[in-house]
C-alpha cells in the first residue's frame, strides 16, 4: 500500500504552487488589460488608435504574458480535477495528454494572433 | 422541552438481505442534557436490541462513536440532543463500508494513518540521564494537534477523500504535522516524502469539512496548510 505514496516525479507540489503564481499572475495580467483598455486610452476610439496599441512590442509582450498564464492556469485547473476524479492511470494519462494538445493549440493560436498584428 | 422526539436511524444488516433504509424511533426526554448516545442506548435497551453502534467513553476522549447526524459528522457521546431539529437523522460515518447499522470498516483509515509514520522518529541516541525535552515554545506548536482521537470525523466529511479513495485525508495529514512540528523528531523528510503526492497534501481543496466535522475543535486544514507550505518552500 505504501508503494502508492512514493516515485513518481509528478507529486503535485509544482501543479500546486505554480496554480498560485500563475493566479496571482493573472489577476495583475488581467487588471492591467482591463484598465489599457476602458481607461488608458483617450476617446474616440479610432482603428488607428487601436492598431498602434495592437501592433507595440511592449503591449504585445504584455499580451503574451497574459496568455501564458492564462492557459497555464486553465489547463492546470482541469489537469487538477482529472487527478481528483480520475484514478486509473491509463485513462488519466489518456486525458492529461488531451489537454497538453489542447494547451499546445490555444498557445499557438493565440501568438499567432498577438503577432501577426 | 418536547416530551419525546424522533430518531431516524440508518439500519443495515448485510447478513438479513434486506437493503438499507431508516427506521424511526421516539427517545423520550427524560431529563436536561441528554445526549445522541443516550438516545441510541435507550433505543437499543428498550426498543430494539439489534441496533448496533460503537461508543466507548461517553465523554468525548476515545473516539469510537462518531457518527452523522442531521448531515454533520460528530461525536453522539457529546451532542445535546436539545441541539438538534427533530426529527434527528443518524447515519454511519459517510464514504466508509458498514458492518452493520452505524458500524463503518475503518481499516482504510488506520491504514492511512499508520502511513504518515505516527510515531517518533529519532536518529540520535537517547539521552541517558533524562527525558527528551522541549522548551514550552516547542511544546506549544503542538497544540490543537496532539489532542486528535482518532475518530474519523474529519477524513469521512471530507469530498476530496470521497472522491479519491487513495487520498490521505485530514486526520492522516494532521497528525503526520503533529510529528513534523516536534521538536524531538527526526522523521520529517520521510513523512514529508510519502505526504508529497497526487495523493498526498495536494488532493486538499480547502473545502473546509473537516474543520466543522472535528468535535475537539481542530483545525485539520491549516496542519495541510502549513505542509503545502513547507514542502514548497524546499522545493522552489
Amino acid at each position: 500500500m505504501l508503494a502508492k505514496y512514493f516515485g513518481s516525479g509528478r507529486s503535485g507540489a509544482f501543479d500546486w504552487y505554480f496554480q498560485r503564481v500563475s493566479g496571482v499572475g493573472l489577476l495583475v495580467t488581467l487588471f492591467l488589460h482591463f484598465f489599457v483598455l476602458h481607461y488608458a486610452t483617450e476617446g474616440p476610439l479610432t482603428y488607428a488608435k487601436v492598431m498602434a496599441r495592437l501592433s507595440s512590442p511592449a503591449w504585445k509582450a504584455i499580451d503574451i504574458t497574459f496568455l501564458v498564464f492564462a492557459i497555464y492556469h486553465a489547463m492546470n485547473g482541469f489537469k487538477l480535477i482529472i487527478d481528483d476524479y480520475v484514478h486509473g492511470t491509463g485513462l488519466r494519462a489518456i486525458l492529461i495528454g488531451a489537454l497538453w494538445v489542447l494547451a499546445i493549440a490555444f498557445l499557438g493560436l493565440g501568438l499567432l494572433t498577438i503577432v501577426s498584428l | 422541552m418536547a416530551k419525546s422526539v424522533t430518531f431516524s436511524v440508518f439500519r443495515y444488516d448485510p447478513e438479513q438481505g434486506r437493503k438499507p433504509h431508516y427506521t424511526d424511533y421516539q427517545v423520550d426526554i427524560e431529563r436536561p442534557g441528554m445526549m445522541v448516545l443516550d438516545g441510541l442506548n435507550q433505543i437499543r435497551w428498550r426498543q430494539d436490541g439489534t441496533l448496533a453502534y460503537r461508543r466507548s467513553c461517553r465523554e468525548g476522549v476515545c473516539g469510537s462513536d462518531g457518527i452523522n447526524v442531521n448531515g454533520v459528522n460528530m461525536l453522539s457521546c457529546i451532542t445535546h440532543i436539545e441541539d438538534l431539529k427533530d426529527p434527528i437523522v443518524v447515519q454511519p460515518l459517510p464514504s466508509m463500508p458498514v458492518i452493520k447499522d452505524l458500524v463503518v470498516d475503518l481499516t482504510d483509515f488506520y491504514e492511512k494513518f499508520y502511513l504518515v509514520k505516527p510515531y517518533l522518529i529519532t536518529k540520535g541516541p537517547p539521552p541517558s540521564d533524562r527525558e527528551r525535552l522541549q522548551t514550552p515554545e516547542q511544546r506549544k506548536l503542538l497544540d490543537g494537534l496532539y489532542e486528535c482521537i482518532l475518530c474519523a470525523c474529519c477524513t469521512t466529511s471530507c469530498p476530496s477523500y470521497w472522491a479519491d479513495p487513495e487520498y490521505l485525508g485530514p486526520s492522516a495529514l494532521l497528525n503526520a504535522w503533529r510529528f513534523i512540528v516536534d521538536s524531538r523528531d527526526d522523521g520529517a523528510d520521510e513523512r514529508l516524502e510519502i505526504i508529497n503526492n497526487r495523493n498526498g497534501a495536494w488532493r486538499c481543496h480547502t473545502i473546509l469539512n473537516c474543520v466543522e466535522a472535528c468535535p475537539k475543535l481542530l483545525n485539520p486544514t491549516e496542519a495541510i496548510g502549513q505542509i503545502k507550505k513547507t514542502i514548497v518552500q524546499r522545493k522552489f
